[in-house]
């Protein structure tokens, strides 16, 4: 931490731009890094460093995979519901920096809401610690959430004290096919559950990446975090309500249910090389999923093929455009966005490869507040030396 | 000049300037501050926003006030200035069912909200105690807590989006959609001192299917506690986990008969909500628990009636304590939950040594302690002793790796108390973000950051009730 404050001290004394650097696995949702840039990778900062099982708490170095969080969590059957794809490589730190949102947050929050504290790097190399390792906190202001979602850019996390939970005693997975007119009330079905399950998707596309067979019709991959007491009956009513929707079967899936859960999650941001852009639209109705019917109806009409993952229970939805010929899909993705964004203004790009990538809107509509943003911005990193230009409004 | 003024802007019925009438927005329930220079009470956003304005042009700060139930002198007038008082802006304005969200104006009193929703099966989950009287725009300044943020979080977890009157009286909104920086979050339990929240969007929630309610009574304070710790240690989260001693549960029989034992040195009072089939397994495994612990009786509230009237008398515990003593401070520390007990032994102890009553009420389930100490602030001596006891409660919630406050905010009481948990460089931090939306430190100066290089001390409680 201290040699993270005396480098940055040197490249803002330098006025030499950093690009920070986790698990490289959201690079896309930011622009790419200025050529003269230096990499700053928090690979080095991964240590876990406390646990506090009794009290629920753990405190984590910013470059700690989650994976490796999950399995120290879970040998106390706790977790944190980080959910960020690639969870080998994804670091912690980055997680929160990209605002990843976690398809369980309707049941367990977001990443962010169980921050507790943080020791964060500026610019400047000010080590500045906020919050601590309890679970309730009004001591000044809530510094660890600006720094979430802020992509490295007002300051590098060192670390993070998160509130752990409770890890469920069972998980099921459901899978099914969902032929054209069930889906809306499918998804229905499932949003009004007494016992709603952890994670739903409905899958359009993304053969190779997510489990099932489909053939022409669209998938459901359904994840419950359960009790031994709740299991059966959420596995009913589950059953019963897909079935009155018009789903023809649910395979339930009891070994290897994280494991399909998770390869849903990568799936939200595999790309195919250069091929494709993936976006994720902004939660809309719950249910049922029109806005990822408009944005595949949209890229058809662009002549591009559209894929979806379909977030039920928080109405979010990660679409994938593609071509087969890199260079077609460089001349009509521009004009894609311009529709996707006139119809979805909040869009975002979350996946592709360069270059295609750069002359998009990749952060959707200018936010409101982007004068109080560039302050802060200008307040934290005056030089701007951090991730300079790759976030929203040129910051 | 400033009150004709304001008056000229907002209309003679929307500003007080009577003495008496200012006097009353001198106070929160935790301290007293001068009388300010006039009182406003918008009835929109325009209206703040030309209160700002006159304001600033008159050289005076800024204070914005919900229902004045805070404990930490945040909506007092410390240096005078306008008030900005949100008593006529209470409507529900905006209700969407299908994604569970309501548009706010930030003077609507938090049950007012969730009885609104409540024919949708919905309800908003941040319950602090003064729910009956605290408003939502208070409850966002404050972030507040309450006995349900166990296992739902604090009010911080329910905002989505807010509408800001800055501190050049322009309007700006945030939202948590919006790309770019968490303004929604760094707003919220900022204490007014960022911006002047004039509505907001908040998330609601499906009431759950099934709820029980559990009174356990003990034997001892220690084992309370601790039976609280192994309960969080278990990896079992309630929906609510509150303890009250024996001060308190008899002030709560005596003034509202809620249900609680009266010969126990101390109560639990604990709620889970969720899935029917949950609920034997959760009874099972916490009754095991507590019975391990000492516990010498175990109730089931069998009714909604007997829930309302447990649940009731909690929240009621701190105006019952006000019929048992004259004056009462109430302290708010948090500490990590397995350090409960050694907590409370150290609230007893400087308590004892200063020969004062507390009552204990608090959010255990968080490791969230209120001792409430009694006093009577006609004897200095008790004065002193409370001031004292309540430094003393704190630096032994620091010592046990806590902070100085789990719920009720630093406001003007324990900005000194800052440089105890932070160094220069986390407050300086911090002070950035002020730089950025208040840098003339108009909007509730006095508040949250340490004065100058003084000492830090707790202020004194400068008398209430
Ligand atoms: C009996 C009792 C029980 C309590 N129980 C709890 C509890 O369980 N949990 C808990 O967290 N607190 C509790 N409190 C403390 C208090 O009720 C909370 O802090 C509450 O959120 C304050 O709301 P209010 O509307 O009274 O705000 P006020 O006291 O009027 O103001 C509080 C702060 O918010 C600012 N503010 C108010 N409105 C706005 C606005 N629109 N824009 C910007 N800033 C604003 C003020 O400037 C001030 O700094 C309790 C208090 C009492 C008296």
């Amino acid at each position: 931490m201290h040699a993270l404050s005396a480098l940055l001290a040197r490249c803002n004394a330098e006025r030499r731009s950093l690009a920070i650097v986790g698990g490289d696995t959201l690079r896309a949702m930011l622009l790419p890094p200025a050529t003269e840039s230096v990499l700053l990778s928090t690979a080095s900062l991964a240590r876990i460093v406390e646990h506090c099982a009794a009290d629920l708490t753990v405190a984590v170095q910013a470059g700690v995979t989650v994976r490796a969080l999950a399995q120290t969590l879970g040998a106390a059957k706790q977790f944190v519901p980080l959910d960020a794809p690639h969870a080998d490589r994804a670091t912690v730190g980055g997680t929160l920096a990209a605002g990843w949102l976690g398809p369980r947050r309707h049941r367990y929050g977001r990443p962010r809401d169980l921050v507790i504290g943080s020791v964060a790097v500026l610019a400047d190399g000010t080590i500045a610690a906020a919050g601590g390792m309890v679970v309730k906190n009004v001591a000044g202001y809530d510094m660890s959430r600006l720094y979430a979602g802020s992509f490295g850019t007002l300051a590098v996390l060192a670390q993070i004290n998160l509130k752990t939970l409770p890890l469920p005693q069972r998980q099921r997975a459901f899978l099914a096919r969902l032929p054209e007119g069930t889906r809306e009330r499918a998804a229905a079905a499932l949003a009004a559950l007494a016992a709603p399950p952890a994670a739903a998707f409905w899958i359009d596309g993304f053969q190779s990446a997510v489990d099932g067979d489909e053939g022409d019709d669209g998938r459901l991959v359904v994840l419950i975090d359960a009790s031994d007491a709740a299991l059966e009956r959420s596995t009913l009513d589950l059953r019963s309500a897909l079935g009155r929707a018009g789903v023809p079967e649910t395979r339930i899936v009891d070994a290897g249910a994280r494991e399909a859960f998770e390869r849903t999650v990568d799936a939200c941001v595999a790309t195919l090389g250069e091929r494709s852009i993936t976006y994720r639209l902004p939660e809309g109705d719950v249910p049922p999923p029109r806005n990822a019917v408009a944005a595949l109806e949209l890229a058809r009409a662009h002549a591009l093929r559209g894929e979806a993952i379909v977030d039920v229970m928080n109405g979010d939805a990660f679409v994938r455009v593609s071509d087969l010929d890199a260079r077609a899909l460089g001349t009509k993705i521009e004009a894609f966005d311009d529709a996707l964004h006139a119809r979805e203004p909040h869009a975002r790009v979350v996946a592709g490869e360069h270059p295609i990538r750069n002359d998009l809107a990749v952060f959707g509509a200018p936010p409101p507040a982007i004068a109080q943003m560039r302050a802060l911005k200008a307040r934290f990193d005056p030089h701007a030396i951090l991730n300079r230009g790759r976030f929203v409004g040129g910051i | 000049m400033l009150q004709q003024r304001l008056i000229d802007a907002l209309g003679a019925d929307a500003v007080k300037t009577s003495p008496e009438d200012m006097s009353v927005y001198a106070f929160d329930a935790y301290s007293q501050g001068r009388n300010p220079s006039a009182v406003v009470l918008p009835a929109d956003v325009r209206d703040v926003s030309a209160a700002v304005k006159i304001a600033r042009e008159c050289r005076e700060p800024i204070v914005a006030r919900g229902a004045g139930t805070g404990l930490c002198g945040g909506a007092v007038p410390i240096e005078g200035g306008v008030v900005i008082a949100f008593a006529r802006m209470h409507r529900l304005l905006e209700l969407d069912v299908r994604r569970r969200r309501a548009r706010v104006q930030p003077g609507l009193i938090n049950l007012d909200l969730s009885r609104a929703v409540a024919e949708m099966r919905l309800f908003y989950a941040p319950d602090p105690s003064s729910q009956k009287a605290s408003t939502i725009g208070g409850n966002i300044a404050t972030n507040a807590g309450g006995p349900h943020c166990l296992s739902y979080g604090t009010t911080v977890n329910h905002v989505l989006g807010l509408e800001i009157v800055d501190e050049n009286g322009e309007v700006f909104t945030t939202s948590i959609d919006d790309a770019g920086y968490d303004l929604t979050a760094a707003l919220v339990g900022s204490e007014g001192t960022l911006g002047i929240v004039t509505a907001a969007w908040v998330r609601l929630m499906r009431l759950p299917e099934s709820v029980r309610v559990w009174v356990v009574a003990f034997g001892e304070i220690e084992a309370a506690s601790e039976a609280v710790s192994a309960i969080v240690a278990a990896g079992i989260v309630p929906s609510a986990l509150e303890m009250m001693d024996a001060v308190i549960t008899a002030a709560v029989e005596e003034a509202f008969h809620a249900g609680y034992p009266t010969d126990a040195a101390a109560v639990l009072l604990i709620e889970s909500a969720g899935l029917e089939d949950d609920m034997n397994a959760y009874e099972a495994a916490i009754k095991h628990i507590v019975e391990a612990h000492g516990a010498i009786s175990w109730r089931s509230a069998r009714t909604q009636a007997e829930r309302d009237a447990l649940w009731a008398g909690r929240k009621g515990a701190a105006g019952a304590t006000g019929r048992i003593s004259p004056n009462y401070y109430t302290q708010d520390v948090c500490v990590p939950r397995s350090k409960l007990p050694a907590a409370l032994r150290a609230v007893e102890e400087a308590a004892g040594a200063h020969r004062l009553v507390v009552g204990n009420v608090f959010h255990a389930g968080d490791g969230n302690l209120h001792p409430l100490l009694m006093y009577d602030r006609r004897d200095a001596r008790q004065v002193a002793a409370v001031i004292e006891t309540g430094n003393a409660i704190l630096q032994s919630a620091i010592d046990l790796g806590g902070t100085i406050s789990g719920e009720h905010g630093i406001g003007y009481e324990k900005r000194d108390a800052m440089t105890r948990v932070y160094s220069t460089d986390d407050l300086a931090t911090m002070a950035r973000v002020r730089d950025v939306f208040d840098p003339q430190r108009v909007l509730n100066p006095e508040k949250i950051f340490p004065r100058g290089a003084r000492c830090p001390e707790v202020k004194p409680p400068t008398l209430v009730q």
